[in-house]
C-alpha cells in the first residue's frame, strides 16, 4: 500500500504541476473549463475515491495515511475542493452510502435543521466552493444518532457569501430539499476530528509553501546591497516559521501513523492546536518578511494566507481544543499529569 | 520546507514495562526520602550515591556496547530512563552530562585506552564529566576559543581558562576544545582539537562561579600549563569542530530541554486541580499540547541517533521550541496567581515557582542560546 500511495502522491504532483498557477485561483468558477479541467484529470486518476471502499469504486486506502497526498493539494494551492471531496467520500462511504461522482463539499456547520418526509430545511453554514457542485454532505444528529445526509441537488437562497476568504464559502438556506441518501454514521466516525485533522493537514501543506515562499523572495530580494536573506533579524524570523511549522508536522505524522484511536483522540486536540498556532506566526511573519508585494492579489503569498486564516478557525481553533483537552485531564481523570502523559 | 521531518515513533510494550520500572524505582526512593524532587535536577541537584544507584540498576551509558561495561540497549531505552528521571526531579546532575554525551564522544573517537580505562566507570555511575567549551572571550562564539594546546616530547601542554564549566568540581575528566593549531585564513574550524583532560592533574585549578540563584554549579577552570600525556588527544588532531558539532547534537535534542521544571507543573496541577478545572482548562489543555508534541520530537530524533543519523538541525529545533515552552509555563503560572494569589499557594509550590523564575533565563542560554539555533536554522534553510 506504501509503493501504491507512494505512487498515487508523484502522480498527483505532476497534474497539479501541470493545470495549478496563481491565475486559476482568481477564477474559481465552474465556468472556467481551465477548473473543469484540473478536475477532470484529478477524477480520471481516482483521487476523489482515494479513501473509499473498493465496493464503491475506490481505492480504500485509510484517511490517514492519505493525510500526506491532503497535503500536496494544498502544498499546490489546488483552488478546488479536492480535500473536502476525500473526507466527505470517505464518511459517506463508511456510512455505506455510495458517493456520487465529481465534487462533493460538506457543511461545517447548521442551523435550525428540520427533516421531515426525507426532506431537509433550514440554514447549512459555511460550505465551501458549493458555486462548483451540486453534491453536499451534512452531518446531523437526528433522535441522539449521527447521520451522514447526502443531497446531490442542493438548492435554495444563498444567505451569505464569504468573500473575505480564498476560497469561496456560502452560507445557504434550504426548504424541503430531497435527501438523497441518509444513514446512521458509524461510531468511530467523528465529524468534528477528521474535519480538525483535515483542516490541520491542509494548513501544513500551505504552511510549508509559505515558508519556501518566504525563503526564495528574501534570497532574492536586495536591499540596502544585500540580499534580505543576509541580514539576522529577517534569518531569525524565518527560523521561527520553520520550527513552529516542524512542530506542526510532528503532530501531524502521530496521526497519520495511529490513526484516530481510542488511545490518541488527544492527538487530534494537540494537532488543531499546534497547526493553528503555527498558522498564525507564519501568517504574520511571512507577510512581514515580504513587505508589500506580499499584500497584492497578484502575488501568490496571499491566496494560502487567507486560507490559512480561514483553515485555522474551522472545526475549532485553539482554544476550542486546549479546552477540551484540559478538560478531559483535569475533569475525567484522577492521575497526576506525568501519569496522564505517558 | 519538508527537509526537516520528525517521523512518529511508537513506545513499544517493552519500553512502556522498562518506564514502569524506573517509576516504581524513583517512586521507592522517594518515600525512603534518599532524594526531594527538585528543579532544575540535571544541573543542579548532585548526588553521586544516586549517580552510583542509578548505575548499579544499569541505566547508565544504557546504550554503550557491552565489552565496555555498557548494556547495549536502544537510545530510545535511554530515552525512557531520562525522562523519568527528569519528570521526577531526581538528583541526576552528578552524572548527566557523561551519561548524554562525553561516553558517547569517547565511544566515538576515543583509543582503546581511553574507551577500557573510562567508559565502565561511567556506567558504573563513578565517573563524572564537565564541558569544555566556552571561555571568557567565546560563548557563542565557540570557533574563538583560545585555550591552546602545545605539543611536547612526552604528550601535550595545556593552556588557557574554560568558563561555565557546570559541576568541574564534581567531575573527574573535562574534553577540552583547543586549538592545537592557528585557525586558517579561509577556515576557522581547522586547527582545533579534544582534549581528554584528567582534572585531578597538577596545575588544574577549578573556583567555583555562584550563579543569581546563589549556588554553586558554574566553574572557571584553569589550565596552567597542564602536561598532558601522549593519548590524551581524544580523536583526531585538527578536527575538534566536526567533533564538538557532533557533540553538541547529543546535548541539545533530549527532555532535558522541556522537562527541567516539570516538578513544578506537576505539584501546581495537584494542588490546583479544583480552581483549573473552573478556570484553567484552557491553559492545562495548551501546556499538555506543547509537552505531548516536544516528547513526539525529542523521542523521534533519539530514534535518528539510534539509526546513526547526525540530527544537528532537528536537536535545534527542538532546543528553541523546548526553552520557549518552558518559559512559557513558569509564565502560565504566574498569570493564575491572578486566580489564587501567589503568597496563598503552600510554601513548597511558592519555592519552586520562585526557584523555576530565578532559573528560567538560563535555559534559553546553556547548550547554546537561542540566537545559535536560530542561526543553525537558518543555515540549513539556505539562508546564510
Amino acid at each position: 500500500m506504501i509503493e501504491e500511495l507512494e505512487i498515487i502522491l508523484e502522480t498527483t504532483s505532476k497534474i497539479l504541476q501541470k493545470h495549478v498557477n496563481h491565475s486559476l485561483r482568481q477564477n474559481i468558477v465552474s465556468e472556467n473549463t481551465d477548473i473543469l479541467n484540473l478536475w477532470n484529470d484529478i477524477e480520471k486518476n481516482g483521487l476523489p475515491k482515494i479513501s473509499v471502499k473498493e465496493k464503491f469504486g475506490g481505492y480504500e486506502i485509510p484517511f490517514f495515511s492519505i493525510l500526506p497526498l491532503i497535503k500536496i493539494v494544498n502544498n499546490h494551492g489546488t483552488p478546488l475542493p479536492l480535500s473536502e471531496t476525500i473526507l466527505s467520500n470517505y464518511i459517506l462511504s463508511e456510512s455505506d452510502i455510495n458517493p456520487p461522482n465529481g465534487i462533493v463539499t460538506f457543511a461545517s456547520d447548521t442551523k435550525n435543521l428540520q427533516i421531515k418526509n426525507n426532506m431537509i430545511s433550514g440554514e447549512i453554514l459555511s460550505v465551501p466552493y458549493l458555486n462548483l457542485t451540486k453534491n453536499l454532505l451534512i452531518v446531523h444528529e437526528l433522535n441522539n444518532v449521527k447521520k451522514a445526509i447526502l443531497i446531490n441537488e442542493i438548492n435554495g437562497e444563498i444567505i451569505h457569501k464569504k468573500n473575505f476568504l480564498a476560497e469561496p464559502r456560502y452560507n445557504i438556506k434550504v426548504e424541503n430539499l430531497n435527501i438523497a441518501e441518509m444513514k446512521p454514521i458509524k461510531n468511530n466516525i467523528d465529524f468534528n476530528f477528521l474535519g480538525a485533522i483535515l483542516r490541520s493537514a491542509q494548513m501544513i501543506g500551505a504552511m510549508e509553501k509559505v515558508v519556501d515562499l518566504s525563503i526564495n523572495y528574501c534570497s532574492e530580494r536586495k536591499q540596502f546591497g544585500r540580499t534580505l536573506s543576509k541580514f539576522q533579524a529577517i534569518q531569525h524570523q524565518i527560523s521561527e516559521m520553520a520550527v513552529e511549522l516542524s512542530a506542526s508536522s510532528a503532530a501531524l505524522s502521530t496521526i497519520t501513523e495511529l490513526g484516530l484511536g481510542e488511545k490518541n483522540s488527544n492527538d487530534t486536540a494537540i494537532l488543531k492546536i499546534r497547526a493553528g498556532f503555527a498558522a498564525g506566526k507564519i501568517i504574520a511573519i511571512s507577510h512581514q518578511v515580504h513587505g508589500a508585494i506580499g499584500f497584492t492579489k497578484e502575488y501568490e503569498l496571499s491566496y494560502f494566507t487567507k486560507n490559512l486564516n480561514s483553515w485555522r478557525n474551522d472545526f475549532g481553533n485553539e482554544s476550542f481544543w486546549e479546552e477540551f483537552l484540559g478538560k478531559r485531564f483535569l475533569e475525567k481523570n484522577n492521575k497526576n499529569l506525568w501519569e496522564y502523559l505517558t | 520546507m519538508s527537509k526537516f521531518n520528525f517521523p512518529f515513533i511508537k513506545e513499544t510494550n517493552e519500553l512502556s514495562n522498562l518506564r514502569k520500572e524506573v517509576r516504581e524505582f524513583i517512586t521507592n526512593c522517594i518515600n525512603n526520602n534518599e532524594f526531594t524532587p527538585s528543579p532544575d535536577a540535571w544541573v543542579f541537584s548532585a548526588d553521586p550515591s544516586f549517580s552510583k544507584k542509578i548505575g548499579s540498576k544499569g541505566w547508565l551509558g544504557m546504550s554503550f556496547p557491552r565489552e565496555y561495561g555498557g548494556h547495549q540497549r536502544t537510545a530510545l531505552e535511554r530515552y525512557v530512563v531520562t525522562e523519568e528521571l527528569l519528570s521526577s526531579g531526581a538528583p541526576v546532575a552528578a552524572h548527566w552530562i557523561a551519561d548524554r554525551q562525553s561516553g558517547s564522544q569517547i565511544l566515538r573517537y576515543g583509543n582503546e585506552k581511553q574507551k577500557s580505562s573510562i567508559i565502565p566507570r561511567i556506567t558504573a555511575g563513578e565517573c563524572f564529566f564537565a564541558i569544555g567549551m566556552s571561555e571568557p572571550d567565546s560563548g557563542s562564539d565557540l570557533a574563538s576559543v583560545k585555550t591552546k594546546a602545545t605539543k611536547t616530547k612526552n604528550g601535550w601542554k595545556l593552556e588557557g581558562r574554560k568558563i561555565w564549566s557546570t559541576g568541574a568540581h564534581l567531575a573527574h575528566y573535562m574534553i577540552v576544545l583547543a586549538r592545537t593549531s592557528p585557525a586558517s585564513e579561509k577556515n576557522r574550524h581547522e586547527g582545533l582539537s579534544q582534549f581528554l583532560v584528567d582534572l585531578s592533574l597538577p596545575n588544574v585549578k577549578i573556583t567555583g562561579i555562584p550563579d543569581m540563584t546563589g549556588q554553586r554549579h558554574f566553574n572557571e577552570t584553569l589550565f596552567d600549563n597542564v602536561e598532558l600525556s601522549d593519548d590524551s588527544l581524544l580523536g583526531e588532531e585538527g578536527k575538534g569542530w566536526k567533533q564538538v558539532v557532533g557533540e553538541l547534537a547529543l546535548e541539545r535534542s533530549g527532555p532535558e530541554r522541556f522537562l527541567s521544571h516539570f516538578t513544578l507543573l506537576d505539584s501546581f496541577i495537584n494542588e490546583f486541580r479544583n480552581s483549573l478545572i473552573h478556570s484553567g482548562t484552557k491553559i492545562v489543555g495548551k501546556l499538555i499540547s506543547e509537552i505531548q508534541t516536544l516528547r513526539r520530537m525529542s523521542f523521534s530524533v533519539a530514534s535518528m541517533l539510534q539509526n546513526g543519523e547526525s540530527p544537528e538541525t532537528q536537536a535545534a529545533f527542538v532546543k528553541e521550541l523546548g526553552n520557549k515552552f518552558e518559559k512559557m509555563m513558569i509564565e502560565t503560572l504566574r498569570e493564575f496567581s491572578n486566580i489564587v494569589p501567589l503568597h496563598e499557594w503552600p510554601n513548597q509550590l511558592q519555592n519552586l515557582f520562585e526557584d523555576a523564575t530565578l532559573r528560567i533565563p538560563s535555559n534559553s542560554l546553556r547548550g547554546g542560546t537561542t540566537e545559535i539555533m536560530k542561526g543553525i536554522i537558518a543555515r540549513q534553510l539556505g539562508l546564510r
